[in-house]
């Protein structure tokens, strides 16, 4: 009997490591492979136009990083969303910075962001931004960083524009860290 | 009466796995798409004649991808990439027409997709002196996937068929 429950236990535990892994593949999760609840890393990647955007350069500001990609069909619904969004709360001190992650020209890329009004800057992303973030199994992935530079939450996936609406007043609360 | 509980024991036991079976099946859908390719039964044909072979794919459970002809020029169309030919070779490549479906992501817009079974017609021709013998032909099946809610970055599954070529009937 006693093997009977070592068997039990090993089952409910893999079970249970199961259960974690699968909502932390959808969903933020805590701990360094996604790094929510700990500082969002700095990065210094180009626009389209070739200037240098860091992400320290909207420290205090609550911001949206939300990595998407032209060939990215829920990346194309939510980014409307994005823009009316930035533009109702931008003098709160919302940020959305958009981090393209695709094989496209910075051309098409530009046209793209254009064709959708994005009113937010666009950044070109790459592996290695992405890995720092906890790499990036699907599109889009948004990541919510409060005013003290803190990632509150991560999501794999499309949602939907009340929950992301909610994400942002969310960290639009915050206050930044004093000096 | 031991042995009824222990009886009892094991089916508990078999309903964990069969849940833990099912959690791991979610979890790997939650990690990547996939497309899987059957090797179909060699195709035999004459040197200087020319062969069809059908390649049969399967969508994973729960994903789509773009057709061969997607309606949106912004959308990564799956494409059967083979090495560069040699004396055996595919001289056709006919896909499917993809279905026009809505998403939850986009319910006004019809995207062209594949999803579940689906499959490749191609044409082989072998040169007219080639020598008897198999030849392994390979290559990718370039595809970008996507779910209900998200896109993945596009990734090849290796394609590999056999094509067995005999002499023409006109060798002696």
């Amino acid at each position: 009997m006693n093997r009977n429950f070592v068997i039990l236990a090993i089952i409910s535990v893999l079970v249970l490591g199961m259960l974690i892994f699968a909502k932390s593949a959808t969903h933020g999760a805590s701990g360094a492979a996604t790094g929510v609840g700990g500082g969002a890393p700095d990065f210094a990647l180009n626009t389209p136009d070739g200037k240098t955007l860091h992400l320290s350069d909207f420290r205090g500001k609550a911001v949206v990083l939300n990595f998407w990609a032209t060939w990215c069909g829920p990346c194309k619904i939510e980014m409307p969303w994005f823009v009316d969004l930035q533009k109702k709360y931008e003098s709160q001190g919302l940020q959305i910075i958009g981090v393209a992650m695709d094989d496209s020209s910075k051309e098409d890329i530009e046209k793209f962001a254009k064709e959708m009004s994005v009113n937010y800057p666009i950044v070109i992303g790459t592996e290695k931004t992405a890995d720092t973030y906890g790499g990036l199994p699907a599109l889009p992935t948004t990541l919510y960083i409060d005013r003290d530079g803190k990632v509150v939450d991560r999501v794999i996936g499309l949602r939907g524009r009340a929950e992301i609406e909610q994400t942002i007043q969310k960290i639009l609360a915050t206050k930044p860290a004093t000096p | 009466m031991r042995i009824q509980a222990n009886m009892k024991f094991r089916f508990h036991i078999a309903s964990l796995v069969i849940a833990l079976v099912a959690l791991a099946g979610a979890y790997a859908h939650a990690q990547s798409p996939s497309v899987a390719f059957s090797a179909p039964a060699a195709v035999t044909l004459q040197a200087g004649k020319t062969g069809n072979l059908v390649l049969p794919f399967r969508v994973a459970n729960g994903f789509h991808i773009n057709s061969h002809k997607p309606h949106e020029d912004y959308l990564i169309p799956t494409e059967l990439k083979l090495e560069p030919p040699s004396t055996v070779m595919v001289s056709k490549v006919d896909y499917p027409d993809g279905k026009d479906s809505s998403f939850p992501f986009a319910p006004d817009e019809k995207l062209s997709v594949y999803s579940g079974d689906f499959s490749v017609a191609v044409q082989v021709h072998a040169l007219p002196k080639t020598p008897a013998g198999k030849y392994l032909l390979k290559g990718v099946l370039h595809f970008q996937a996507c779910d209900n809610r998200a896109c993945y970055p596009p990734k090849n599954t290796p394609v590999e068929f056999e094509v067995s070529v005999v002499p023409s009937s006109g060798t002696h």
